[in-house]
């Protein structure tokens, strides 16, 4: 989860936020490598003398239109690996389906027979000490740990948006349609996210809580949860 | 508290940007003073020295996350190698084994 006033990316869990964590990095070192040309030539301007001698400026038009592709094709060659990587689908061990109501989620594991559950937000009043405000829920997302898993979003009623940012997922949930996401958890842990599309009064009080696991607890979960 | 170069880069937690800057940083005066020295010429050595910056920097940035990209896949794959050794260990798919076992019918 996020620290309080934090401003930069979570820690990756997933291949995939890595991969986004590297390429924000990449992004952000040409973008200071043109400040930094920009700011040179505001300084200069600013000391030049206006002149209107200039008639042609063949060398400078040029090269002011070189220098923006190159910049172009640094940036859009790792994104669009990127992008391509995102679809990619390995077969997934797990399939499970997250649909938004307002305002909660419901998961249905149609892979087991009978296991779906509705996560509603634990009330701040009803929070026990040491859990987190406006991000612990009742029932977990609970899944297998280095596995590809799929998920299969939509909405019951409005538009909402299934989120989780330490693995790099944002998923729109629509009524009516359904939006196939995959990840694959790197290591154990409780991942947190919130929805991410505004859906009424209760908007930023349904959060989702992922929790990766071994695959014998998962099964061992997956058991008690079916019986 | 990290340290924030023109307010968005953290040089401290993105790895190779400090020593990028700091190589960008060398090789601008480098370069600048190089020119100075050889031409006595300040304003297009100023130009010298910006273009060296940038060009020290970026081009040590790519070398840098190249290196780091192919630790990164030795890492798994010496992790993926660890996790194999000891799941396998002393079974019939050990690689081990198999070696050892060709070795035994080839002698």
């Amino acid at each position: 989860m996020a620290n309080h006033s934090q401003f930069g990316f979570q820690d990756a869990s997933s291949p995939i936020m890595e991969e986004l964590v590297e390429f924000h990095d990449h992004a952000l070192m040409v973008a200071l490598a043109i400040c930094s040309l920009v700011l040179y030539l505001l300084t200069l301007m600013l000391m030049e003398k206006l002149s209107s001698n200039t008639v042609d400026a063949q060398e400078v038009e040029l090269i002011w239109t070189i220098l923006p592709a190159i910049v172009l094709i640094l940036l859009a060659l790792p994104s669009l690996q990127i992008l391509y990587m995102m679809d990619e689908i390995d077969e997934p061990d797990l399939t499970l389906k997250a649909i938004g109501h307002q305002w909660y989620w419901s998961y249905e594991y149609t892979d087991f027979k009978d296991l779906s559950f509705d996560s509603y937000m634990v009330p701040t009043t009803e929070l026990p000490q040491g859990h987190f405000r406006l991000l612990e829920v009742d029932h977990r997302v609970v899944i297998p740990m280095e596995s590809p898993i799929r998920i299969i979003v939509t909405a019951n009623d409005v538009l909402h948006s299934w989120a989780i940012p330490t693995l790099g997922v944002k998923t729109d949930a629509i009524p009516g349609r359904l939006n196939q996401t995959s990840f694959i958890t790197t290591r154990p842990g409780i991942f947190y996210g919130q929805c991410s599309e505004i859906c009424g009064a209760n908007h930023s009080y349904m959060p989702i809580v992922v929790e990766s696991t071994p695959l014998n607890h998962f099964e061992n979960w997956s058991t008690l949860m079916t019986s | 508290q990290s340290f924030k170069l023109l307010g968005f880069l953290d040089v401290q937690s993105v790895p190779c940007a400090r020593e990028s800057v700091l190589y960008g940083s060398v090789g601008s005066l480098v370069v600048g003073l190089g020119h100075f020295l050889a031409t006595s010429r300040v304003r297009r050595s100023c130009d010298f020295a910006v273009g060296g910056f940038i060009c020290t920097m970026l081009g040590y940035w790519f070398y840098c996350r190249y290196n780091l990209a192919q630790h990164r896949i030795q890492q798994r794959m010496l992790k993926e190698g660890m996790r194999n050794k000891i799941l396998f260990e002393g079974s019939s798919l050990d690689p081990e084994r198999k070696q050892t076992g060709s070795e035994r019918s080839d002698s």
